[in-house]
């Protein structure tokens, strides 16, 4: 479940930048485009972002996951572009709007699989607000967020997640906000599926995202991931390496106190599971209330899908 | 002109069970045959002492408003009624209690306020209800039990309605019964004028039809579910609410999904992505929820996802008149959002027009691959009126644009430029058709691209497109009321205020004024030809609206470069049809001016 560490008690640095261009012109000259997207991705080079696209794209070939029955959803930001590299839908909505975006989709389309995916500030600024309401829903959707603890997209701006006393052009003296802690945040809104991973460990985020999709329910999945062109000093690989852990090997993944503890230590962030639940997702409750209401579960077919002569619901 | 035409007024404090005296007055009218248009006020505050109005208007012939005068005004409570005793009409029935309940202060009794010409009926409603019960809770339908006797209405139809409306508490229907029945013997023996004179009911029977007594957001809620909606997401918020409300009991039974979303910002993105994942989704709101659904929209426009909004309108800016009407939000439906941001928006003029157009605006979501806003108003929303439902729902299960042979595949174009603009579209699901759509501008792929030709086209495309809805099947635009060729003052109305335009047109008529009225119920794209084919017949252009601004006014002036004269009334009531006449009188007679000069 849970990576093992190098014998040095240290995560090995993996993650090299990663030359897409090349990979993909490769890919589609041999005619196999799998779950890439023809787009390349625009981020720089060396950018935690890259492992990520592999990762989910790795996941959804291990899942077997067809191509048209996933929805990547969006907001805004370095992450946000995220939909357009992968080959399946995509929506690419507006600055912190993926969840409720999200959850629409999965609440008209059960038999989709969604993966919402989105940057800290996108998640933890703007669209903080529709964070506890998804989790506590437990939409059964993945959520990635991928935290670079800064605003990527803009050049470099202070985020929701930036370390106390870091340098950014709008704080240019030092950051004066404590950061949030999204892991002890998801954990108190009731999400049914809590963990951690780090872009430079592109195996066990595989795992982690393999894992994360599978669950039933609201799975959310902090990255860890670095802004190499303008985070020199904070959120490094080279920091980043020197902080990670394991989570111990007791660790109980159905004891949400053991997982707030160790939520507790953002300074030295512990990758693995730290919480998983099994509960009624959104599309369950749902169900209910047309059952409740006398109605039938089995009308529920959008007429455009009968269209296409789809059935809405595998499940 | 009509055999029957009564309004009654029932008048009294939070508490005298005055709505629900109208409510049942108003189900046993629509159930004997009559036309009914009826209008609630009442406070804000759920509990206290504030005044309450249910107003009726009882015909043989569709009306369109209510009217300024009533023919019967029912006093529950002096201190509230004792105001409106002036807009009793001369030789109406003015009926209220005998004697007080509490000590009152002199002048506190309507007996000192019966005007010259009024008739009054001093009824002893506390009395015969504690004889008829043993409790004075029942004044109200004591109340309802006099004018039954008084006008020589059935009484087995109150009876039945008695019956339904308290079907859960036997013991308080028995009890009302008894109310009714000593109200009703206490009526029969009271001396009538033949002033107020209900006449045969005229019953329409178009074979496989309903008639039924419905509000406008419940005719709403019904226009969704008969168009087939899958989604919906919402946040309460007055005077939407009930749409929500009616669809959250209703949407199960038919399998249908409804999430109550923590914010507007959430129900509008969530209904977009619905519409994206092929559903039929809808949310609704009032005016401060559209301020903060203008950004979604604008992904909803750009993304070309079908959405369907209902925004009813209340008193603003800011929080406003939440209880109160006002057509304060066109601007905001029309234009609101950032960058060229066109979308449809419809706006009812009446109960009927509420469930076509919810029904009718999930078809142009999905045909033109657009938002649209459904504007009601207050006065629309709570409005009760009787409407006629056909036997099959006058609504297209699908209008889709479907891809052709050999359009999926790799090099789909989910945004291809067509000659109507229309792209085939692909839902999630569909084999082969992946793609993304994005709120930055793109190219026919969905790729973002800001090249400045792409832009150019794109935009064009999400205007061009539009210009279908205006001949869109089966739905009225527009349409064109009273005398016909040259006018001397054609009225230009919208939304709720065209029942209160119509019945002054009708008034201005009989004054011997040449005169027309125009509705304009799709607001954009605007109707620019039609709407300056009827201002070239009018030698003057009136155009009334329960707004400061004179939105509408300015919207119209913005399409056709003509002159025109608006009329407005922010009161936070209904804008009164003799405010309308008043000036229609007025523009007729600088006709004859300009004549005589």
């Amino acid at each position: 479940m849970n990576a093992p560490l190098s014998p040095t008690g240290r995560l090995p640095r993996t993650a090299q930048p990663v030359y897409l261009d090349d990979k993909l012109r490769q890919i589609e000259e041999s005619g196999r485009l799998g779950y890439r997207s023809k787009t390349l991705p625009t981020w720089c080079p060396g950018c935690g972002y890259f492992a990520i696209v592999d990762g989910l794209t790795s996941a959804l070939r291990q899942l077997d996951i067809p191509n048209e029955d996933a929805v990547v959803v969006s907001g805004i930001g370095c992450s946000s572009r995220f939909p357009f590299f992968v080959n399946t839908y995509g929506m690419h909505t507006l600055h912190g709007r993926a969840l409720p975006c999200a959850t629409g989709v999965k609440t008209a389309n059960e038999a989709l699989t969604v993966v919402a995916v989105g940057g800290d500030g996108d998640g933890f600024a703007i669209g903080g607000g529709h964070v506890p309401h998804a989790a506590r829903r437990n939409v059964d959707i993945t959520y990635l967020l991928l935290d670079n603890a800064i605003y990527g997209l803009t050049k470099g701006q202070t985020s929701p997640t930036s370390a106390l006393g870091f340098k950014t052009p709008t704080s240019p003296y030092e950051n004066a906000d404590q950061p949030l802690n999204p892991l002890l945040m998801l954990l108190s809104y009731g999400a049914s599926w809590v963990g951690q991973t780090y872009a430079g460990r592109p195996d066990h985020l595989k795992r982690m995202i393999v894992e994360a999709m599978q669950h039933r329910g609201f799975s959310y999945l902090h990255i860890l991931s670095p802004c190499v062109t303008f985070d020199k000093t904070d959120r490094t690989y080279q920091n980043l390496d020197l902080q990670v852990r394991e989570l111990p090997a007791s660790h109980d993944p159905s004891d949400k106190l053991a997982a707030m503890r160790e939520a507790l230590r953002p300074d030295h962030p512990a990758l693995g599971v730290f919480y998983s639940e099994q509960r009624h997702t959104l599309g369950d409750a749902l169900d209910g209330l047309v059952e409740k209401a006398g109605g039938s579960n089995a009308a529920r077919e959008p007429a455009a899908l009968k269209q296409a002569g789809k059935k809405a619901r595998r499940r | 002109m009509s055999n029957t035409d009564i309004q009654i007024s029932i008048c009294g404090s939070a508490g005298d069970g005055t709505i629900a005296a109208g409510d049942i007055l108003r189900r046993v009218m629509a159930d004997i045959g009559y036309r009914v248009i009826c209008f609630d006020v009442y406070p804000a505050e759920i509990r206290g002492f504030g005044k309450c109005i249910a107003r009726l208007r009882i015909t043989d012939q569709q009306a369109y408003s209510l009217k300024a005068k009533s023919d019967v005004l029912v006093s529950l409570n002096d201190s509230h009624a004792i105001a409106h005793a002036g807009e009793l009409r001369e030789c109406g029935a003015l009926i209220y209690e005998n004697t007080s309940i509490v000590a009152i202060a002199e002048g506190g009794h309507m007996s000192s306020h019966v005007q010259p010409g009024h008739l009054p009926y001093p009824v002893a409603f506390r009395t015969l209800s504690e004889k008829a019960t043993g409790a004075n809770r029942s004044r109200n339908i004591v109340a309802l039990g006099f004018i039954a006797g008084l006008f020589g209405l059935p009484a087995e139809a109150f009876k039945k309605a008695i019956a339904a409306k308290f079907k859960s508490k036997a013991a308080v229907a028995a009890s009302s019964v008894a109310a009714f029945d000593a109200g009703y013997d206490a009526g029969t023996q009271r001396f009538k004028l033949d002033d107020v004179c209900f006449g045969k009911p005229t019953a329409t029977v178009i074979p496989g039809a309903t008639i039924e007594m419905i509000n406008g957001n419940a005719a709403v809620a019904r226009g969704a579910l008969d168009a087939g909606i899958d989604n919906f997401f919402g946040y309460p918020i007055t005077p939407a609410t009930t749409i929500m409300e009616k669809l959250a009991s209703e949407m199960p039974k038919h399998g249908k999904r409804l999430v109550q979303t923590e914010d507007e910002i959430s129900a509008i993105a969530a209904t977009v992505g619905a519409g994206f994942a092929g559903a039929r989704a809808a949310t609704s709101t009032s005016g401060p929820g559209l301020s903060l659904m203008t950004e979604m929209l604008g992904l909803g426009i750009m993304a070309e996802v079908p959405a369907v909004v209902f925004v009813s309108q209340r008193g603003g800016p800011a929080t406003g008149m939440p209880t109160k009407t006002e057509q304060s939000d066109l601007n905001i439906a029309v234009h609101g959002g950032h960058g060229d941001a066109p979308r449809i928006v419809i706006a009812p003029t009446n109960v009927d027009g509420c469930y076509r157009c919810a029904g009718k605006a999930f078809e142009m979501a999905e045909a033109y691959q657009t938002p649209v806003i459904v504007l009601l108003d207050m006065y629309l929303s709570n409005r009760y009126e009787t409407v006629v439902f056909p036997a099959h729902p006058p609504f297209e299960p699908n209008m889709s644009r479907k891809l052709g042979k050999g359009e999926n595949g790799d090099g789909y174009k989910r945004f291809a430029l067509t000659e109507d603009a229309i792209s085939p579209r692909a839902i999630p699901g569909d084999k082969g058709c992946m793609h993304v759509v994005t709120g930055l501008e793109h190219n026919e792929l969905g790729r973002p691209s800001d090249q400045t030709d792409m832009h150019l086209a794109m935009s064009r495309k999400r205007h061009e497109k539009l210009k279908a809805a205006l001949q869109h099947p089966n739905f009225t635009c527009h349409k064109r009321f009273g005398d016909e060729g040259a006018v001397d003052v054609g009225l230009l109305g919208w939304g709720s205020t065209f029942g209160e335009c119509l019945e002054a047109m009708y008034k201005a008529q009989a004054a011997g004024i040449r005169c027309a009225a125009m509705k304009v119920v799709m607001l954009s794209p605007f109707p620019a030809e039609a709407v300056a084919a009827f201002m070239d017949d009018c030698r003057q252009v009136l155009v009334p609206e329960g707004n400061y601004q004179g939105q509408f006014a300015n919207l119209v002036k913005a399409n056709l470069a003509r002159p025109l004269t608006s009329l407005t009334r922010p009161t936070g009531a209904p804008v009164r049809v003799e405010d309308i006449l008043d000036e229609i009188r007025r523009l007729a007679a600088l006709n004859q001016q300009a004549k005589a000069a």
